[in-house]
C-alpha cells in the first residue's frame, strides 16, 4: 500500500460529502498527490478500490490535469505557462533560459533532485505574463533577474 | 479515239511516273525495321507492362490497399495482403493477367502510393495462359526507367505525418 | 386473475412540439433532437459522434445545423427539438461550418487511407469526401502518438486479444469509450490526457477483453480501432453481405457475414441492427463465432467405422451402411429399440425434417432436444414447461420499471437481454433485482443482488410469496392455501432456509407488488437444474401472487438459437394427445412406441434396451450432466449415427460420421426465445463435403425405404401446418404444491460446482474459433477470494476438483464476483471436461477442490 492510513481516512471522509460517488474522484487524487507526490497507476487503483470507481475513470481523470506530476518529481515543481498570453511575453526563451541555469531539458529533474522543470497549459494568470507557478506559489511578470534571484532563494532554503 | 489516246499518255506519262516513285524508295532510308534485331524505341507515355516500385531502402512501395484493382476496367489484378512484423500492410500475392489487361493505365492511375507503373515493354509472348499471369516477383524487377521523378518521397511516414518524425 | 392485482395502465400520453425543417413542418414527440427528427423526415445530417443508442455527447461537431435566431451553429444531436424553431441543415453557413470541421478533424489525422483497413467503410472519408475541401491550411507536421518499444511502423497498439489500436487515425469521438461504459458497463477502456494529446487507450495494466469489445470496432468511425480478425484480410468492397442469425444465442441476433464468394470464405460478422431484438450490439460469440465454420479441422468426409477404426468413406457407402443398419434394427428389434437427440441449434427445416425421419421413417416416439439437462419431464404439462412456454418480448426490457433476474448468468447466457437490462437501468432507471447461487454481471447496475444458498431457488421465490403475502400486498391469495403449497410457515424461514435476509426478501417482494411495468427473466440455472418442476411451480405461484401476466412479462428463456422452433415443430418425445393427433392427420401415422427422453433413451441404451441411435449435431459425452453415464451408453449401442462440424467425444463413438454443414452454409429459419421466425441467408457453400441435416436426413429416409417428402413444397407445408398448433399453455389459475426438497447439506469439505458458459463462449464447438480462444482458450476454476485465500491459491496456481464420477485441474481465476463458497468451471473446452463431476442424480454438485502442488 502506498496510501497511508491517514490519507485513506481522508479520502473516505471526503468521499462521503458527495451524492455521487464520481464527484470523489478529484479530492481523492488531490489527497493521494499531496501524500506522494506524484501519481501513477498503483495509486489510481488504490483509490479505485477506496471510493469503488473504476481504475480507469480515475486515470482519466488524473491524467487530464497536469498539475498532478505522474512521476515522483525534485523538491520544487516549476511549470512553466506556455499558452497564448505568455508565449506572447516570451515564455520560450524563459523556458530554455530556465533549462540552461538548472542544466536540464524540459521535463527533467535536476541531479540534486530540486527542481523539476515543465512547461503546462494555461495558468490564469494571463496579465501578469510570462509567468511560473512553482509548486503553490505563483511567480509572474519573469525577467532572468526576476528567475535568479527566485532560484538562488529557494536553492538556499534548499 | 479518245481511249487509243488516253492509254497512250498512260504508258507515255503515267507509268514512268509510278517507276519514278519506287526509284526514289529504291534509295532512301527503308521505315521497316528488322523486328527481332531492331527495336524502334516507344514514345515516353507508352504504355506496356507492369511494373511494381521500391523506396530508395529496398522496402516495397505497394501497400496492397486494392485500389488498382478497384479500378481495373478489366478485373486484372488480383491481390491479397499480409501483415509484416512491424504491423505494415504489404502485399503477398499481386497478379496481374495480361490477357485481361487492356493496358489502360487506370491502375497506375489509382495507385496512392505511387508504386505500379505501365512500363514500355511489350514482349511477353508465351506458349500457354498461365504464363501470363504475373507475379510480384516478376513485377519487383529492377526496371528501365532511369529517372523517378517521385524519388523524393523517401519513405511514406513522411508523407503520411507531413514532414518527418523521429521515432 | 383477482381484479384488485389489476393495475389500470392509462395510454401514454406524448407531448408533441411543432418545428420547421428546411421549409418543411413537422411534428415530433417532445425530447427528441434536431438530428433524430431530421433522420426520422428523411434528412441527412452528417456526424462522426453520434450512436442511436447512446447518450449524445456533441464531441465532434460535425451535425451543424442553423437555427434561427440562434447567433452561432448548433450541434444538432444534442439540441432538442422546441415549438417553432426553424432549422436549416443545408445552407451556406452550415456547409461552411462542415467544412471546417472536415479540416479540423483531419489536422492530426494521418493519411494513410491505403493502409487502413477501414478504407472504403470510413466515415471520414466518406464525409471528407462528401463536406469537405480538397486542401488544408494545416501545412505542419501532425502530431504523433509514439509509443515506446512497439515495433509498429505505424505506432499500433494491441490492446486487447482482439482489438489493434491505432491512436493516430483517431478522431476523439468517444463512441468506444461511450459504449463500453453506458451500453456494456465495461471499464477497460478509457480517455486519457488533454486537448491535442487526449488519446483513448486501454485502462493501466488492463485489456480491452470484455465479452462485447468487438462492438467498439464496429462503431469506430476511422480506422483507429481495427481487429485482428479482418486486419488487413480484404477490402470491403470486395465482400457481398449475406443476413445470417446468430446461432449461438436464444435471442437471433441479427447479423451479416462479409463474404468473398469467389474464395467461398467469411471475413468477418457484423451486426444487422435490429431495435426489437439487439439494438445492433453483438457479443464477441456472436460476432467471432463464424470462425468455426472455416476451421481446419471440420469432418471433411463421412466415416465409417469398419475393424474398429474410422475410415474416410463416400457419401452413398455411408448412407447406404447407415440405412441398411437402421432399417435391420427397425425391423428385427423392433422401433422402440432407434432413438435420436437433435441439437435446438440447428435451423426449422432440418428439425422437421428429423421429427418426421424419426416418427415416420424409424416409427419411433424416441426424439428429443434436451441433452443438457437432467431429469426432464415425460410429458409438456409440468409447471416449467408452463412457465417456459410464456410469451416474451425482449424490448419490453427496457420499459419494465422492474427487472427480476432468476437464476441466470445474464452476460454468458443471454447477452442481448443483458445489454436491455444495463439500458432500462441507465436510460429509464428501472430497478433491478438479482436472485441468483452466485454473484452475476449486471450487479453493479443492480438494485439489490440477492445470494441464496446453492440448490435453494424455489425457496427464494417462495419466501418473496410469502413475504408479499405477509405484508399484504398480496390480496387475491389465500394465505393458508400458500403456506401450506409452499411448505413454510413464514417468509423469515423460508429467507432463512435459502440463506438470504427477510429485509431483502421483502424489498424485492415490495418492488414486484409496486412495479407499474415488470419483467421477470428465469434462465438455465433454472432449466438445467435437476429440480426445475419445483421452480417452475414456484414461478407459476410468483406470478399468481404478484399478478406479473397482468402487468408485465414472465418467462423461462430458451437457451438455444431454436429451442422455440423444435419445441414448435414436436421434438419432445411425448406430445400429448392434441399435438400428436395433429401430427397424424398431417402423416397419416404416428408411432405408437412409448416415449422416451434423452434420459430415458440413455438408460436404456446403457441397459441395451436401445441398439441405434442418430444424433443430428449433439455431443452428449461432452453436454450431458453426467459423462461417464452418456459415455458408457453410447458406447453400449449397436449402431450409432453421428452427424457433426467436427471430431467430437461423440463422433469417437459412433459407427458412422456425417459431416454436418454449418448454419452459415445454407439457408435456415429460426424461432427466437420470443416466437419471432427469422431466416438466415447461406454465407458460402457447404465446405467439403458436408451437408445440411435436412439434406442427410432426407437422403437417410430414402436409402431407408421410406422418403420422406415429395419435394421442399411439400416440407415447408407439412411445417406451416405443425406451426399452427399452439403450445403456449396458460398460466394455472390456482396455486401449486412446490414440493420442498429436502436441501442437501454440503459434505465436508466441499463447495458447490456451477458450471456455465465462459462469456467468450457458448456450447462445445466456439473452442475451434481462434479469436474466441484468444479471449479464454482453457478452463478455469473461478474461485471466491476468501475460498482462493484458505486453499492458498492465486492466479497461475491450478487445483483439483474431484467428485465421485471423476476428476479434473484447471487453472485458477480469482474473481470479486463469486461468493457463497461456490466455484465456477466453463463447460466449453475439451481438455477439461467439467461434465464428469457432475451427477444426474443430484441437484447440487458438491466437488472437493485442493491445490495442486507441482
Amino acid at each position: 500500500m502506498i496510501l497511508t492510513a491517514e490519507s485513506i481516512k481522508q479520502i473516505k471522509e471526503s468521499a462521503a460529502r458527495y451524492p455521487h460517488r464520481k464527484s470523489a474522484i478529484l479530492p481523492a487524487i488531490t489527497i493521494a498527490y499531496r501524500q506522494v507526490g506524484h501519481l501513477n497507476d498503483d495509486i489510481y487503483r488504490e483509490i479505485s478500490k477506496i471510493i469503488n470507481i473504476p481504475q480507469s475513470e480515475i486515470a482519466e481523470a488524473a491524467t487530464f490535469y497536469t498539475l498532478f506530476p505522474k512521476q515522483p518529481v525534485g523538491k520544487y515543481l516549476i511549470q512553466v505557462c506556455h499558452n497564448i498570453s505568455c508565449a506572447l511575453m516570451g515564455a520560450d526563451s524563459l523556458v530554455e533560459y530556465l533549462e540552461h541555469k538548472l542544466a536540464i531539458k524540459k521535463g527533467e529533474t535536476t541531479k540534486d533532485n530540486l527542481f523539476t522543470l515543465i512547461s503546462v497549459e494555461c495558468l490564469g494568470s494571463c496579465a501578469t505574463a510570462p509567468m511560473m507557478q512553482i509548486n503553490q506559489d505563483f511567480h509572474e511578470n519573469l525577467t532572468p533577474a526576476k528567475v535568479d534571484k527566485i532560484l538562488a532563494d529557494l536553492k538556499a532554503k534548499g | 479515239m479518245t481511249e487509243i489516246l488516253k492509254a497512250f499518255v498512260n504508258v507515255i506519262i503515267k507509268m514512268p511516273q509510278g517507276f519514278g516513285v519506287t526509284l526514289k524508295y529504291l534509295f532512301r532510308k527503308p521505315v521497316t525495321v528488322q523486328y527481332p534485331k531492331q527495336k524502334i524505341p516507344m514514345t515516353p507515355r507508352y504504355r506496356g507492362r507492369h511494373y511494381l516500385e521500391r523506396y530508395d531502402d529496398g522496402t516495397e512501395r505497394c501497400v496492397c490497399c486494392g485500389l488498382c484493382a478497384a479500378a481495373c476496367p478489366a478485373d486484372a489484378i488480383y491481390m491479397e495482403p499480409e501483415e509484416t512484423a512491424n504491423g505494415e500492410r504489404k502485399a503477398k500475392v499481386y497478379e496481374i493477367n495480361l490477357l485481361r489487361c487492356i493496358f489502360c493505365g487506370f491502375c497506375e492511375e489509382a495507385c496512392p502510393e505511387e508504386a505500379v507503373f505501365l512500363g514500355q515493354d511489350y514482349e511477353f509472348s508465351a506458349d500457354n495462359r498461365n504464363s501470363f499471369i504475373w507475379t510480384k516477383d516478376q513485377m519487383l524487377v529492377k526496371h528501365p526507367r532511369k529517372e523517378n521523378p517521385l524519388k523524393r518521397i523517401i519513405r511514406r511516414v513522411r508523407r503520411v505525418y507531413g514532414v518527418p518524425t523521429a521515432k | 386473475m383477482a381484479d384488485s392485482t389489476k393495475i389500470e395502465t392509462p395510454a401514454r400520453t406524448v407531448e408533441t412540439v411543432t418545428f420547421t425543417i428546411n421549409g418543411r413542418t413537422a411534428t415530433v414527440a417532445k425530447g427528441t433532437t434536431v438530428l433524430q427528427a431530421a433522420h426520422g423526415l428523411g434528412i441527412t445530417i452528417p456526424s462522426f459522434c453520434w450512436h442511436p443508442k447512446l447518450k449524445p455527447v456533441g464531441a465532434c461537431r460535425m451535425c451543424y445545423v442553423e437555427i434561427e435566431k440562434m447567433p452561432k451553429l448548433q450541434v444538432s444531436c444534442a439540441t432538442e427539438v422546441t415549438n417553432g424553431m426553424v432549422v436549416f441543415t443545408e445552407s451556406d453557413k452550415v456547409k461552411q461550418g462542415r467544412r471546417a470541421i472536415i479540416e479540423f478533424t483531419l489536422l492530426n489525422h494521418p493519411l494513410d487511407c491505403p493502409t487502413c483497413d477501414k478504407g472504403g467503410e470510413c466515415d471520414l472519408q466518406n464525409l471528407t469526401f462528401a463536406h469537405g475541401y480538397d486542401d488544408s491550411r494545416f501545412a505542419f507536421q501532425k502530431l504523433r502518438k509514439i509509443e515506446a518499444g512497439v515495433p509498429s511502423t505505424f505506432d499500433d497498439i494491441k490492446i486487447g486479444p482482439e482489438i489493434v489500436l491505432n491512436r493516430n487515425r483517431c478522431i476523439l469521438c468517444y463512441k468506444c469509450v461511450r459504449a463500453n461504459k453506458e451500453a456494456f458497463g465495461e471499464y477497460d477502456l478509457g480517455a486519457f490526457e488533454r486537448g491535442n494529446h487526449t488519446e483513448i487507450n486501454a485502462a493501466p495494466g488492463q485489456q480491452v477483453d470484455n465479452p462485447f469489445s468487438g462492438n467498439l470496432v464496429e462503431i469506430c468511425p476511422v480506422g483507429a480501432l481495427t481487429n485482428t480478425d479482418w486486419r488487413y484480410k480484404i477490402r470491403v468492397w470486395l465482400t457481398d453481405q449475406k443476413a445470417s442469425i446468430c446461432p449461438f444465442t436464444s435471442s437471433g441476433t441479427n447479423i451479416q457475414f462479409y463474404v468473398e464468394r469467389h474464395k467461398n470464405r467469411i471475413f468477418r460478422t457484423t451486426g444487422r441492427r435490429n431495435d426489437a431484438i439487439d439494438d445492433g450490439w453483438l457479443s464477441d460469440v456472436t460476432r467471432y463465432g463464424y470462425q468455426i465454420i472455416q476451421s481446419p479441422d471440420r469432418l471433411k468426409t463421412p466415416l465409417i467405422k469398419k475393424n474398429g477404426k474410422q475410415v474416410p468413406a463416400t457419401w452413398d457407402e455411408a448412407l447406404a451402411v447407415a440405412a441398411a443398419r437402421l432399417t435391420e434394427i427397425r425391423d428385427k428389434k423392433g422401433c422402440v429399440c432407434v432413438g435420436g437427440l437433435a441439437s435446438p441449434s440447428l435451423d426449422n427445416a432440418s428439425l422437421y425434417t428429423f421429427n418426421k425421419f424419426m416418427r415416420v421413417a424409424m416409427e419411433s416416439n424416441n426424439v428429443d432436444y434436451r441433452t443438457e439437462y437432467r431429469r426432464l419431464p415425460s410429458s409438456l404439462d409440468n409447471p416449467y414447461d408452463i412457465a417456459a412456454s410464456q410469451a416474451f418480448t425482449i424490448a419490453d426490457i427496457d420499459e419494465s420499471d422492474v427487472i427480476v433476474v432468476i437464476g441466470s448468468d445474464l452476460v454468458r447466457e443471454h447477452p442481448n437481454e443483458y445489454l436491455r437490462v444495463r439500458k432500462a437501468e441507465q436510460f429509464n432507471r428501472s430497478k433491478v433485482f438479482l436472485l441468483n447461487p452466485l454473484s452475476t454481471k449486471p450487479s453493479d447496475v443492480a438494485a439489490l443482488e440477492l445470494v441464496h444458498k446453492p440448490g435453494a431457488e424455489e425457496i427464494a421465490i417462495s419466501a418473496i410469496c410469502l413475504a408479499a403475502m405477509e405484508s399484504g400486498w398480496a390480496s387475491g391469495v389465500n394465505a393458508d392455501d400458500l403456506k401450506s403449497k409452499t411448505g413454510f410457515k413464514k417468509a423469515a424461514d423460508a429467507a432463512g432456509a435459502c440463506g438470504l435476509d427477510l429485509i431483502e426478501i421483502q424489498a424485492v417482494a415490495r418492488a414486484i407488488a409496486e412495479g407499474k411495468k415488470i419483467t421477470i427473466i428465469a434462465g438455465e440455472l433454472v432449466t438445467r437444474s435437476r429440480e426445475r418442476e419445483a421452480i417452475g411451480a414456484a414461478l407459476c405461484n410468483l406470478n399468481r401472487v404478484f399478478g406479473v401476466d397482468g402487468k408485465g412479462q414472465m418467462a423461462i428463456l430458451a437457451r438455444h438459437a431454436n429451442s422455440v422452433g423444435a419445441a414448435r415443430l414436436g421434438l419432445t418425445p411425448d406430445l400429448g394427445a392434441g399435438f400428436a393427433g395433429a401430427l397424424k392427420s398431417i402423416w397419416g401415422q404416428y408411432p405408437e412406441t412409448p416415449p422416451q427422453n434423452t434420459d430415458a433413451m440413455l438408460a436404456a441404451a446403457r441397459k441395451e434396451e436401445l441398439d441405434a441411435m442418430i444424433l443430428v449435431g449433439v455431443n452428449p459425452v461432452m453436454i450431458y450432466p453426467d459423462r461417464e453415464f452418456a459415455r458408457e451408453a453410447l458406447d453400449k449401442l449397436d449402431f450409432l449415427i453421428a452427424c457433426d462440424l467436427f471430431e467430437t467425444e461423440t463422433t469417437q463413438l459412433a459407427d458412422v460420421v456425417l459431416p454436418l454443414a454449418g448454419w452459415a452454409e445454407y439457408r435456415g429459419e429460426y424461432f427466437n426465445l420470443e416466437g419471432r421466425l427469422q431466416s438466415a441467408e447461406p454465407g458460402i457453400a457447404p465446405l467439403n463435403e458436408a451437408r445440411p441435416a435436412h439434406q442427410i436426413l432426407e437422403s437417410l429416409a430414402e436409402q431407408c425405404g421410406s422418403p420422406l417428402f415429395a419435394g421442399m413444397d411439400q416440407r415447408n407445408a407439412e411445417m406451416e401446418k405443425i406451426l399452427k398448433v399452439d403450445i403456449r399453455r396458460p398460466w394455472p389459475t390456482g396455486l401449486i404444491e412446490v414440493k420442498p426438497q429436502p436441501q442437501e447439506t454440503a459434505p465436508e469439505r466441499t463447495v458447490a460446482l456451477i458450471m456455465g458458459d465462459d462469456p467468450h463462449h457458448s456450447g462445445y464447438l466456439t473452442e475451434k474459433a481462434p479469436s474466441l480462444v484468444g479471449f479464454c482458450g482453457e478452463a478455469y476454476a473461478e474461485l471466491s477470494p476468501e475460498l482462493a485465500a484458505k486453499l492458498k491459491v492465486g492466479a497461475g496456481d491450478s487445483v483439483r476438483l474431484e467428485a465421485a464420477t471423476g476428476k479434473i485441474i484447471v487453472p485458477v481465476r480469482v474473481s470479486e464476483h463469486i461468493d457463497n463458497d461456490v466455484v465456477f468451471v466453463p463447460r466449453n473446452f475439451m481438455a477439461a471436461p467439467v461434465n464428469s463431476l457432475v451427477s444426474r442424480k443430484q441437484r447440487v454438485d458438491w466437488v472437493k477442490i485442493s491445490k495442486v502442488s507441482d
